[in-house]
């Protein structure tokens, strides 16, 4: 299912150890969880529902540096295949070339370029989303949430993302051409 | 069919049923053409009441066949390719292409076949209760197979 790989700890404590720094805040180590990950998507059809569905597979690694998080970075593989929409039958005609041709591009990907803080809980993460075989640039506000102090961080994230960008032309303009993304997700300090 | 009442995957899988339903309509109204040509109705029931019967007989065959065919040609034209599969098991091909305008229209028809349909039965349940208790004749009972019809 998925997997989380580690970077950057030594790095980053490396770098405590040169500034002096005895906050161990800026360099953990996190573990996505999951079950507390969800990555949703919603699209609007003119005479029918919205329609709402999530992506179940993918893996992700993100390393989060604090005290320099332009050294962040973000990487997510989704497998275009495990969408989700409440309905097998939905869910193939989604699968099938008329949207996400997942046999031809099983993966949509996301690797952010750059992150910059923009506060005390947001940062700004700079990338480039790969969909149906096409790049273009994504940037998205993340607010990033400390619950538990250092023992766990929480992230949110909503977009809007222009589906025809990427040559998915399917249905325009009776089904409608912004894609709305909300990625929640969840880690825990080892 | 167009309340949002369900989610856009219930939404789908029932537009699906639907069609398929569709075309189970279109085979037994054939089916039941040809029988009506093979073996003509018993009985040519008379006066205004006949006529009216009749003609909401044939008004069923015709808008039926009007609605199946609007129906096809609205997934036919449809701007968004969803393939038509009839339970599952066979995939009916299109009869138009993709055209806003064709499918509009289709739209239209495939409902008002739909409404007429509808009032039609309406008034043929109406002419059926009439006939039980009104006139307390024997149309309806004529209508049941042999074995319900009692002594």
């Amino acid at each position: 299912m998925n997997r989380i790989a580690w970077s950057r700890l030594a790095a980053c404590a490396a770098l405590a150890a040169l500034a002096g720094q005895a906050d161990a805040a800026g360099a953990a180590r996190w573990r996505i969880d999951p079950a507390r990950t969800r990555i949703a998507f919603a699209i609007d059809a003119v005479g029918y529902p919205r329609t709402q569905g999530t992506f179940d597979k993918f893996d992700g690694r993100i390393a989060i540096d604090f005290l320099e998080p332009e050294k962040s970075s973000v990487v997510f593989h989704v497998q275009s295949a495990s969408v989700d929409v409440g309905s097998a039958a939905f869910g193939d005609y989604l699968r099938s070339p008329a949207f996400l041709d997942a046999a031809k591009h099983p993966t949509i990907d996301f690797i952010s370029t750059s992150v910059e803080k923009v506060g005390d809980r947001a940062v700004r993460v700079t990338g480039e989303l790969t969909l149906l075989g096409v790049t273009k640039p994504l940037t998205v506000e993340v607010a990033v949430d400390r619950p538990e102090g250092d023992k766990r961080l929480e992230f949110s994230a909503s977009t809007r993302i222009d589906r025809l960008a990427f040559g998915m032309n399917s249905g325009f303009p009776l089904v409608s051409r912004d894609v709305d993304l909300t990625i929640k997700s969840a880690a825990a300090a080892l | 069919m167009t309340h949002q009442v369900f989610d856009a995957g219930t939404s789908f899988d029932l537009y699906q049923s639907h069609k398929s339903l569709g075309f189970a309509a279109l085979a037994l109204t054939v089916l039941r053409l040809l029988a009506r040509l093979l073996q003509p109705a018993p009985v040519r029931a008379p006066g205004l009441d006949g006529r009216l019967a009749r003609t909401v007989q044939a008004s069923f065959y015709l808008l039926t066949l009007a609605a199946v065919a609007a129906g096809w040609l609205l997934v036919s034209s449809s701007p968004l390719p969803v393939p038509t599969r009839v339970f599952g098991l066979f995939v009916v091909p299109d009869v138009a292409a993709p055209d806003a305008t064709l499918f509009g229209w289709s739209v239209f028809a495939h409902r008002v076949a739909a409404g007429a349909i509808a009032a039609l039965f309406a008034l043929h349940v109406a002419g059926a209760l009439k006939h039980q208790w009104i006139d307390r004749d024997d149309t309806v009972r004529r209508m049941l197979p042999p074995l319900r019809r009692g002594p």
